[in-house]
């Protein structure tokens, strides 16, 4: 299945109508406003997301059916280390919104922990979840060693 | 077509993108594109084997010296060059505008490579290629900087498939359907097949450990 397939199946359908356009229907889920459950509206502007065959979870209380609303009560970095430890050998998308929105160039699936793929308004930051960090490694992998190893 | 090591001696640090593996059909792509203007026709007159879309041709090998990080300051100067007529408006009636202010700059870092040289691995017709890439000076991002600069091409025979070295691991992104090498590696999402900045173009593949 193509990224962006994945993508609007399992995660952009339940934010926006899909037009079939899989490209187009990722961007405007990234881009648009969305109903929050506080009535308010709002882009995907902070927190983090998960998409998972079927199950895919949300941090921004977005008001929508198919997707986990998780709330403020979990980080990034802790929804990630969670995830990972918990492998099932399922495709996800791990996504750190921003002001900005995600670029869908900047969409990756990530197949496996050795090749985690975290994806934001930034760039894509890729690292082995089974290893840690060195000199070269990005932000996000060595908050996750840290946190992993007891650090905040 | 015959297995070929076709190397560049660089004379300037390379940057390649984060996500990118910069495979030698890509580079000669965006060579005959500049003469074809036609995409499609471009792709089709690589002269490199192909095997149900697929290249025989590697992603860039590099063994680095250095990796440093540089930064460029842009500055943007936001302003209409369309019809004002021709763009959608806000709520307000008026222009949608990208930034407050009238002058914003951005700085944007890439991660640098210093290496002697870049190789790359395929199975194709020395002679066209060599051709081609005769007009390629640089290479990478950044190239109208100064960052990637060729001082020579060589082509020379090798052993070689373009697709997959010695113990089965991959040297190109391959669909996982077309791979028959070494399963244990990691599957990752990347581009197949040119045009690699094509989002279309993305599966789920057995490929080479990104350089940056």
């Amino acid at each position: 299945m193509n990224t962006f397939d994945f993508f609007n199946q399992d995660f952009g359908r339940h934010l926006t109508e899909p037009t079939g356009n899989a490209l187009a229907d990722a961007q405007t889920a990234l881009s648009m406003n969305h109903e929050l459950l506080t009535g308010k509206a709002s882009r995907l502007s902070s927190g983090w997301g998960i998409v998972r065959p079927g199950r895919s979870s949300l941090q921004l209380g977005v008001r929508c059916t198919g997707i986990e609303i998780v709330g403020n009560t979990v980080s990034r970095f802790q929804a990630f280390i969670a995830d990972l430890q918990a492998w099932k050998n399922e495709p996800r998308i791990y996504l750190m919104f921003d002001k900005r929105p995600v670029p869908i160039a900047n969409l990756f699936v990530t197949y496996d922990p050795r090749a985690v793929r975290i994806c934001s308004a930034k760039g894509v930051e890729t690292f082995d979840f089974t290893k840690p960090p060195n000199d070269d490694s990005g932000m996000v992998h060595r908050v996750i060693f840290k946190q992993m190893n007891g650090g905040k | 077509m015959e297995g070929l090591q076709i190397t560049a001696t660089l004379k300037s640090p390379v940057i390649v993108g984060s996500s990118a593996y910069m495979t030698l059909d890509g580079i000669l792509g965006a060579v005959l594109f500049d003469q074809l203007q036609d995409i499609d026709g471009a792709h089709a007159a690589i002269p490199i084997k192909q095997t149900n879309g697929l290249f025989h041709a590697s992603a860039v090998f590099i063994e680095a010296i250095d990796k440093g990080r540089t930064a460029f300051i842009a500055g943007l100067y936001p302003t209409h060059s369309l019809d004002p007529d021709l763009i959608l408006k806000n709520k307000k009636g008026g222009l949608h505008r990208s930034f407050d202010s009238s002058l914003t700059n951005v700085m944007n870092t890439y991660r640098q490579i210093t290496a002697p040289s870049a190789a790359w691995y395929v199975v194709g017709d020395a002679d066209r290629i060599k051709t081609l890439l005769n007009r390629v000076e640089f290479i990478g991002k950044r190239r109208a900087s100064g960052f990637g600069q060729v001082a020579s091409w060589v082509i020379e025979p090798t052993d070689t498939d373009g697709l997959m070295g010695y113990e089965g691991e991959p040297m190109r992104p391959i669909p996982i359907e077309m791979f028959d090498g070494d399963k244990t590696l990691p599957i990752v999402d990347a581009a197949w097949r040119p045009a690699y900045w094509d989002l279309n173009n993305r599966t789920a593949c057995y490929a080479p450990a990104l350089l940056n």
